[in-house]
């Protein structure tokens, strides 16, 4: 009897483990990249996000995610090795568009076709139908385009923000400049009159080395002679616009600047970053140029911190860069409205990518995203107003570390907090930032003014693959020597760079991006059609 | 680091006779046991990954790997070696390793014997561990101090003699190419030069004292026992590690350049590693780099041999 009973215990046991194992087996992981911004206190493996998300969309689909950490800087890095070694995740996000088409050149990813059509009905109708052609493209050559990545659809285009110091017009009894003369005026009076004592250098300025030019060209564009530039010229240039017609003018007005103590000395010199955010925060600057709502930005805190070592000291939008061959506009690039993109590797199973689609399906219906965009009212914000839109949004600081979040790392098929409608969108932008919505305001209708789209080309360009990291390179040696140059050896160091520019690559760019142009494959706004 | 020990207690060390008689595996298994860790670690870490070379000639599918990609021949060779930067990077690599060489080499070996006539045991122990102790610092700190130290308007350096009125224009330490080189040399040369005694120190260690005595009492003085007993007696290590800095002509670190330097010196500070950096990886062009990578083993291997042969025709030992 004893012996019967031990047996069928047992067999009873076996049952369970078996059923056990079916259970699990029925369960599959996916794995999907997220940014890591190294908020003190946020693990983004695990996150107030991903519990979420697990608890919606995981546990009813026995999906277990997990969310795998890449450091924001240097995703592209990071993404490329992994990708190499065979260990990327099953949902990748990228800035870096050269990798996203090498995938697609070497078929590394998955094309997405089938899959947004059978399981991505939200996420198609938040993308729109527009949007997900920047993810086409023909690579098998057969006429009609592919769908190879998804692009996450920007919220806010606006990329220009230039801050001028409030408090140093007043003491100098300026009005805020609109012209460039006026604003090369500010800037000597400022350095003129020592407002910060000896370590004031009015114009905050440095190279940013993965793309020197691309926050220098919105102060050199504005000297670009339009006349003379044709919109195939416009796009041909699109990644040397120190070669469009004039805009030599307006590097020799950096160096006028350099030599005369208005721009720092060390601007060329390694480890810029930092020195450049002491400098701006110590209140030594009176000018500097970045993203529309920097200086309100809890990430580096540029007008808090100033307030605290300046008394009075204050940023404000400024608009001086007009252009006189456009009857003085003042220009402005956007962005295009695709954002990073979204990829799907091939070491992927087929099991797996139809569990991302349906994750990222999820991540598009309404309330879903407005969960992981904002979190949870009375944690991350005070409460919603009449649009539905939520106010006293708390800093990081200000939440405890289970339910720190950052939006748009985690929710990526948006780059930006999206509440439906544009103008809802438009309105959340200041919302963030407590006592200066009225700056943040103003400096997003500068910034869209006048506004350029940024250009993008809808098929490979292998010259750029080929030479665009050295061509970069190269305009950062050309920015150090043009502008810190003997101002009587400009012309002849201009040239010799622009020769040099041409020589390491960018004259096979350039080619490559006019036939481009010319065979109707562009994307963007020539200025003077605006 | 063996290889050279072992050349300088070559002369002094004297292998038992039976070596080579039978039996000699049951005797001593116990330490060709302990040799198979080191011959594994060089079969996987060494070796094997050899056979990653031949990217170098693909058009690489990172993707596919190495079997699935295309032979493209020497494609990858004649692209990177005919971008302008290259002949920049190439010229740089070979011009800072030889200032290196020129300026850096003979330091360690001053030094040694420097520290070798110290009297006070105390002294010398302190002395040597401070001289050690910037082997240790990553380039990234370095960086950093070059950057506190040698700042055109802020740096140490130009901020007092702006002061003291020695100089009325900064000097370019770190904007200028020709000073951006020296700036870089003597870095290095600061940054490698205690760690270089150590061998030299173990070599003069192993001169026989007696030497010195009968140099003494034949009533040579101390210059005279240096240039007479101590250099004569390090020369085989002098020479073995010259040919090996040699063959080391054509690599450089990526840490060193690419923290010190700057885009106002690129034409100066670009060299093949920072150059492979941005070509190879930052592409994703990964045959690139390799066909880049491989051309410099080369070039070491053919100076490396080139050195070994000069060094037996002047009869020293050479390395192999």
């Amino acid at each position: 009897m004893k012996k019967t009973l031990s047996i069928l215990l047992a067999l009873a046991m076996l049952l369970g483990l078996a059923t056990a194992a079916i259970a699990e087996e029925d369960w599959i992981t996916l794995r999907v990249e997220t940014y890591d911004r190294e908020i003190t206190g946020l693990d983004v493996t695990n996150c107030w996000q991903l519990h979420y998300a697990q608890e919606h969309f995981g546990d009813p689909n026995h999906i277990k995610l997990e969310f795998v950490s890449f450091a924001r800087w240097t995703e592209g890095d990071l993404l490329t090795t992994a990708l190499a070694g065979g260990t990327a995740p099953d949902i990748c996000v990228t800035y870096n568009g050269g990798l996203v088409q090498q995938c697609i050149d070497d078929e590394g990813i998955w094309q997405l076709d089938d899959l947004v059509n059978e399981y991505g009905a939200n996420l198609k109708a938040f993308l729109g139908d527009e949007l997900l052609t920047y993810g086409q493209s023909d690579h098998d050559g057969d006429g009609t385009p592919e769908q190879w990545y998804l692009p996450a659809r920007r919220i806010s285009r606006a990329n220009v923000g230039n801050f001028i110091r409030e408090d140093w017009l007043k003491a100098l009894n300026m009005e805020k400049p609109t012209t460039i003369d006026e604003f090369t005026a500010y800037l000597r009076a400022a350095k003129e009159a020592q407002l910060a004592g000896e370590n004031t250098v009015p114009f905050s300025f440095g190279i940013y080395a993965p793309d020197p030019l691309f926050n220098v060209r919105r102060f050199t564009d504005a000297w670009v002679d339009f006349s003379q530039v044709s919109e195939e010229d416009w796009f041909a240039n699109a990644r040397t616009p120190e070669m469009l017609p004039g805009a030599k003018e307006g590097f020799r007005w950096l160096n006028t600047l350099y030599h005369e103590g208005l721009i720092p000395e060390t601007f060329a010199l390694t480890d810029n970053d930092e020195a450049n955010d002491t400098a701006l925060i110590m209140g030594y600057n009176g000018f500097f140029s970045q993203q529309p709502d920097q200086p309100w930005r809890t990430d580096k805190n540029y007008e808090i911190e100033m307030e605290k070592n300046v008394e009075g000291a204050h940023w404000v939008t400024v608009n001086p860069f007009q252009n006189d061959s456009l009857g003085g506009k003042h220009l402005h690039d956007i962005y295009a409205p695709a954002g990073l993109s979204i990829i799907i590797p091939k070491t992927t199973s087929e099991e797996v990518a139809v569990a991302a689609m349906k994750y990222l399906d999820w991540m598009a219906i309404p309330e879903n995203m407005f969960a992981m965009q904002n979190g949870l009212e009375g944690v991350n914000y005070e409460g919603l107003n009449e649009d539905g839109i939520p106010y006293g949004v708390k800093s990081a600081d200000d939440v405890p570390d289970e339910n720190k979040m950052h939006a748009g790392d985690i929710c990526f098929i948006s780059n930006g907090l999206c509440y439906g409608d544009d103008a809802k969108n438009a309105a959340a932008l200041a919302l963030p930032f407590k006592g200066y919505e009225e700056d943040v305001k103003a400096s997003y209708a500068d910034s869209l003014s006048d506004a350029w789209t940024q250009i993008s080309f809808p098929v490979a360009i292998q010259a750029e693959t080929d030479y665009g990291a050295t061509v970069k390179s190269k305009q950062g040696e050309f920015l150090a020597a043009v502008v810190a140059c003997d101002a009587d050896a400009f012309d002849e160091t201009y040239d010799q760079y622009i020769q040099e520019t041409l020589d390491s690559g960018a004259a096979e760019m350039i080619e490559e991006f006019r036939a481009a142009y010319q065979a109707g494959n562009f994307r963007g706004v020539y200025p003077g059609n605006l | 680091m063996s290889m050279y020990t072992n050349s300088v207690q070559r002369k002094t060390f004297v292998p038992p006779a039976n070596n080579h008689q039978k039996g000699w595996l049951r005797r001593d298994w116990r330490l060709y046991v302990m040799l198979i860790l080191p011959i594994a670690f060089y079969l996987i870490f060494c070796y094997k990954p050899m056979v990653g070379v031949l990217i170098a000639f693909q058009k690489y599918n990172m993707f596919k790997g190495m079997w699935g990609s295309k032979w493209v021949g020497l494609e990858n060779f004649r692209f990177t070696m005919g971008m302008a930067d290259f002949k920049y990077a190439l010229r740089n690599t070979l011009w800072l390793n030889f200032l290196g060489l020129v300026v850096g080499f003979p330091v360690p070996i001053v030094l040694a014997i420097m520290l070798n006539e110290m009297k006070s045991v105390g002294l010398k122990k302190v002395s040597q561990t401070l001289l050690y102790l910037p082997h240790f610092l990553s380039w990234i700190i370095i960086g950093g101090m070059v950057l506190q130290i040698f700042s055109p308007k802020t740096g140490i350096i130009n901020a007092t003699l702006l002061r003291w009125g020695v100089i009325d224009k900064s000097i370019p330490f770190l904007s200028s190419g020709p000073h951006w080189q020296a700036t870089y040399t003597l870095v290095g040369v600061w940054q490698g030069m205690g760690w270089g005694t150590i061998l030299y120190l173990s070599a003069i260690t192993g001169i026989n004292p007696e030497l010195f005595e009968a140099a003494k009492i034949d009533g040579a003085n101390k210059m005279q026992q240096i240039w007479h007993v101590t250099l004569p007696g390090i020369r085989s290590t002098i020479v073995v590690l010259l040919i090996l800095s040699v063959g080391q002509m054509m690599n450089i670190s990526f840490d060193r350049p690419q923290i010190l330097g700057n885009p106002q010196v690129r034409k100066y500070c670009d060299v093949l590693s920072t150059f492979v950096y941005r070509t190879g990886i930052t592409n994703s062009k990964f045959e690139r780099a390799t066909a880049i990578g491989l051309f410099q083993s080369l070039v070491g291997l053919v100076l490396i041999s080139a050195a070994n042969i000069v060094s037996r025709q002047l009869g020293e030992d050479g390395i192999w």
